[in-house]
């Protein structure tokens, strides 16, 4: 069982050269079929997804979520994309349609980007990249200029303002995001993923690195556009925001693109603080996919729980209390690392 | 500690996550509705005294009726009643002014429709004695509601119709100078009536069910029935004098 | 130097967050406010127009309607206005009766604040809780009058129907489980940093400001000036009870948060001493069945509702009908110190400052 797919893998790539096919050829057609499986597992996981966030948002409201469609109204999501599909697609005539119409497009190729680097389990890497989590947060980063297409292309002040907030949140946190990921990195002593994940055996990085653990959460929030740092697309406030003007399908592969990318960061937590697929009993591949619900679920709860921060307070607290925290972390690291590797350990 | 309320907030949240949930299945369960709920307003035709001040009471015009006056006595009947619930604020003035309790509201709260005409509720009451409550016009909500006395049904009526009419036919064969004393002015027309029906069974039958059904009608069939009678006797008595 | 340009955005009427169907138009320099102006009257029913064609006593249902988050409190300030016109008593049992309806209405409103300034700022959760615990104040308006939210239980010269047996064990129970709902709030909504931090210094009204414009209510009392119908002008059976003030110091936001939750409080309080005190006795007054008040007198009477002083001014020409009936309706006065509080402040701040303000369109438009 734990080497299911690694052995399927094998199995086609041998196959393909008993075809007659070059071995790069042979690894591109590999190639095609991880990426088609890369697809269907963010398609999957949205599905799951956005069921889980209705469900816990119910039961945390004290009432259920979709209850309706299927056992436990699982089948709302295909219900609602079936709907979000047959919608008119409603393009204002005053916006500029290169980029109103590419912007989704960018966001959802960009949250797919990510999976590359991601270890699926042990040897389950489709790129196992010498700097993983260089890359990781390097193109996470690009969605920050779909935003500011949706917005602007919107030719509307009230998704202007989101996006201008969202450009002004994401590249606050960009800085946290990375200074908190650099302890762990120094630590493990590498930039690759599985060799991060391994370096886990023995202790989760999240007891050596607490501190790079919370803020590396609320980090992410922001950079997710989630929770507490929901500001640009804040329903109360703007109506929607950045994607006030989207409807049907174009709105839906932005939320298809937010939840993508929730999945991604959740992944990254779990195999850089929570040992990634290290664990007893169960096969790899299926601790990554339970721990990276457990770290969506907090995320889920930490949605439901707080009121939005406001932009000012955001930004002060990004520059004046996660970066001072996050430098003073990497340099605990390093005395630590110094002081224990003198001492022989 | 400075994040200590939100990871108060955090706990409960966490708390109530667990809990069961607090809101019911409607339609499948339907709420519980206290006694005095206003849902829909009924009307319950049998003891309307027509006095009107339910409609003088409502700020609306929701209620209207139609009367005649009563030949027999100085009170009124009632022909119709509506009621225009698609104005109506369930203000409950009108149940307090009524004096009698024939307006109430009912524990009925799914009142739409898809016609707006259907939203008025329309009471005719034909003009018998014993108003038997008809097939309302245009009213597709239902009259009777599980939780208010239903309307009497007509099989109800006949049944109890049918009795009456078996005891008049009894006490017409007992006693026929009694029963029919009321239906003629003297005591004779009593006894030739008397006569006549207890010699004529299908006449006896007759008369019983027009005295229970319409008592009128039955005092002029009585008086004519005695006049034949009369006449005939006296064609009788002078049939030997003159030629057939 | 780069080139600003300052633009016009509009809040509402269509917007998930204005209380009813309230237009903001805000001049904003970049995320800051430089000017509102508000725009009233989207939810217009022309009440006191209809007032001048309905009879005393038929008027009565609409004036739940002014205020639809507190019923009994606009129905008792016209009803004491009409008694008071017609120089009628009320018995003791209706007084009661109608002081314990009241509070829980005030209650009722209050929990709707809390509950939509934390939707407003974010916290969806924050709403289902607070409507949770009004629903057990719906129950017990449908035990007594038969209707949930817009009941028109009280009548010229006292209430309608006498209180049901199931009244006061429903009451006590709430009474009883309301201390854990005002921790639950606390724990979830007051106590949170975040909100903490939205609420606090901004929307700042001075007392001075505050008496300038009329307002009233605990708008007031949260800039420290203590006055309240009840203590300083009481109607009804109000100087029997003892309960306290809650007074703000700065007269921003928080303040008013906070002096809305002691407000409920103190309610719960004045709930428990009318409860304890209920007499026996009739439960309206005798009063002609067609009031026609004397040619040419006029009345002005106002109560402390939840939002401020509700005041009705009728005027009569010795018909069944008035000749003319005004509601002052405090969230109208209220409404209009938007723009001086938020001046200078960010455009999430006029959506808490409207939120804390807590107007109803329903009594502002009439």
């Amino acid at each position: 069982m734990e080497n299911w797919f690694v052995n399927i893998a094998y199995a086609l790539t041998n196959w393909l050269t008993g075809l007659g096919l070059s071995a790069g050829w042979a690894d591109f057609i590999l190639l095609v079929v991880q990426w088609v499986c890369i697809i269907i597992i963010v398609t999957l996981n949205v599905i799951v997804l956005i069921w889980l966030e209705r469900k816990i948002s119910g039961f945390i409201q004290q009432r259920l979520g979709p209850n309706r469609l299927g056992p436990f109204g699982m089948f709302q999501t295909i219900a609602d994309a079936i709907k979000l599909l047959t919608k008119e697609d409603i393009i204002p005539s005053a916006t500029d349609k290169l980029i109103f119409r590419t912007a989704p497009m960018f966001f959802i190729i960009i949250s797919v980007m990510l999976y590359v680097v991601l270890p699926m389990g042990e040897n389950m890497v489709i790129a196992d990249l010498n700097a993983g989590v260089f890359y990781f947060i390097s193109v996470g980063s690009l969605t920050t200029i779909c935003l500011l297409m949706a917005g602007w292309g919107s030719n509307n002040k009230w998704s202007l303002l989101g996006a201008m907030r969202s450009v002004a949140q994401m590249i606050s946190y960009e800085i946290p995001l990375a200074f908190s990921l650099l302890g762990v990195i120094m630590i493990a002593g590498s930039m690759r993923l599985s060799d991060i994940a391994a370096a886990q055996s023995n202790v989760w990085f999240i007891v050596l690195q607490p501190v790079a653990f919370i803020t590396y959460f609320i980090a992410a929030t922001a950079e997710l556009n989630r929770g507490p740092f929901d500001m640009p697309e804040a329903e109360q406030e703007l109506t929607a925001g950045a994607y006030t003007e989207y409807t049907g399908m174009r709105w839906a592969l932005f939320f298809l693109a937010e939840y993508t990318n929730l999945v991604a960061v959740s992944a990254l937590m779990s195999t850089m603080f929570l040992g990634g697929w290290q664990g007893p009993f169960l096969p790899s591949w299926l601790w990554i996919i339970i721990k990276t619900y457990l770290v969506m679920i907090v995320f889920m709860w930490l949605k439901w729980t707080f009121p939005r921060i406001r932009m000012d307070h955001l930004m002060s607290f990004s520059w004046k209390v996660l970066i001072p925290v996050t430098l003073a972390n990497i340099l605990v690291t390093g005395i630590a690392l110094q002081v224990f590797k003198g001492m022989g350990w | 500690m400075k994040g200590k309320g939100l990871l108060e907030g955090l706990w409960i949240t966490l708390r109530h996550l667990f809990e069961r949930e607090i809101t019911i299945q409607y339609p499948e369960q339907m709420p519980y509705l206290q006694e005095r709920f206003r849902g829909c307003l009924q009307f319950d035709y049998k003891k309307c005294i027509v006095c009107g001040l339910c409609t003088k009471a409502c700020p609306n015009n929701v209620l209207s009726y139609e009367s005649e006056p009563d030949p027999n006595s100085k009170k009124k009947l009632l022909i119709s009643y509506t009621i225009d619930l698609q104005y109506c604020m369930f203000c409950n003035l009108c149940v307090e002014a009524c004096p009698t309790g024939t307006l109430y509201f009912n524990h009925n709260f799914e009142l739409s429709e898809y016609q707006r005409d259907d939203i008025k509720i329309v009471y005719e009451i034909p003009r018998s004695a014993q108003a038997v409550i008809s097939e309302p016009v245009d009213s597709p909500i239902e009259m009777v509601d599980s939780d208010s006395e239903p309307a009497p049904q007509p099989d109800e009526e006949e049944a109890k119709k049918q009795k009456q009419i078996n005891a008049m036919i009894t006490a017409l064969q007992k006693n026929p100078v009694k029963a029919v004393s009321k239906l003629v002015e003297s005591e004779d027309q009593a006894r030739i009536l008397a006569d006549i029906l207890q010699a004529d069974e299908k006449k006896l039958i007759r008369m019983a069910t027009m005295m229970i059904e319409d008592r009128e009608k039955a005092g002029k069939v009585a008086l004519a029935f005695v006049n034949k009678e009369l006449k005939d006797r006296q064609q009788e008595g002078g049939a030997g004098n003159e030629p057939e | 130097m780069l080139q600003t340009e300052q633009y016009t955005i509009n809040i509402g009427p269509q917007h998930p967050s204005t209380h009813g169907g309230l237009h903001v138009e805000a001049v904003m320099d970049g995320e800051h406010i430089v000017d509102s102006i508000v725009h009233l009257g989207y939810v217009h029913r022309s009440v006191e127009k209809i007032a001048e064609s309905r009879t005393y006593p038929q008027f009565v249902p609409y004036t739940s309607r002014l205020d639809y988050l507190a019923t009994h409190l606009p129905t008792l300030g016209y009803c004491q206005t009409v008694e008071k016109m017609l120089g009628v008593t009320v018995p003791e049992r209706a007084e009661y009766i109608r002081v314990i309806m009241a509070e829980f209405s005030r209650i009722a409103s209050h929990l709707l604040f809390v509950g939509s300034l934390a939707i407003d700022l974010g916290a969806t959760t924050g709403l289902i809780y607070c409507f949770r615990d009004r629903e057990r104040i719906m129950d017990i308006f449908e035990m007594t009058s038969g209707q949930r939210l817009i009941a028109s239980y009280m009548r010229i010269g006292g209430i309608s129907h006498d209180l049901p047996d199931t009244f006061i064990p429903a009451a006590r129970s709430f009474i009883a489980d309301f201390p854990k709902m005002i921790e639950e709030y606390e724990g979830l909504i007051v106590g949170n940093e975040i909100l903490q931090a939205r609420l606090k210094g901004i929307g700042v009204l001075t007392a001075e400001e505050a008496i300038e414009y009329g307002v009233t209510g605990p708008n007031l009392r949260a800039c420290g000036v203590e006055y309240d119908i009840r203590k300083a002008d009481p109607y009804g059976i109000y100087d029997r009870f003892d309960f306290d003030l809650p007074l703000g110091s700065k007269g921003d936001s928080w303040d008013r948060l906070l002096v809305r939750i002691e407000e409920m409080v103190q309610s719960v309080r004045i709930i428990e001493q009318a409860l304890e005190a209920l007499p026996e006795g009739d439960i309206k007054a005798k009063v002609p069945r067609i009031i026609k008040p004397d040619k040419g007198s006029e009345v002005y009477h106002r109560i402390e509702s939840s939002k401020g002083e509700l005041g009705y001014y009728i005027v009569a020409d010795g018909g069944e009908k008035p000749y003319r009936l005004h509601v002052r309706a405090p969230s109208f006065v209220n409404l209009m110190v938007l723009p001086v509080i938020s001046r200078g402040e960010k455009l999430q701040d006029i959506i808490a400052n409207i939120a804390t303000l807590d107007p109803v369109l329903g009594e502002s438009d009439r």
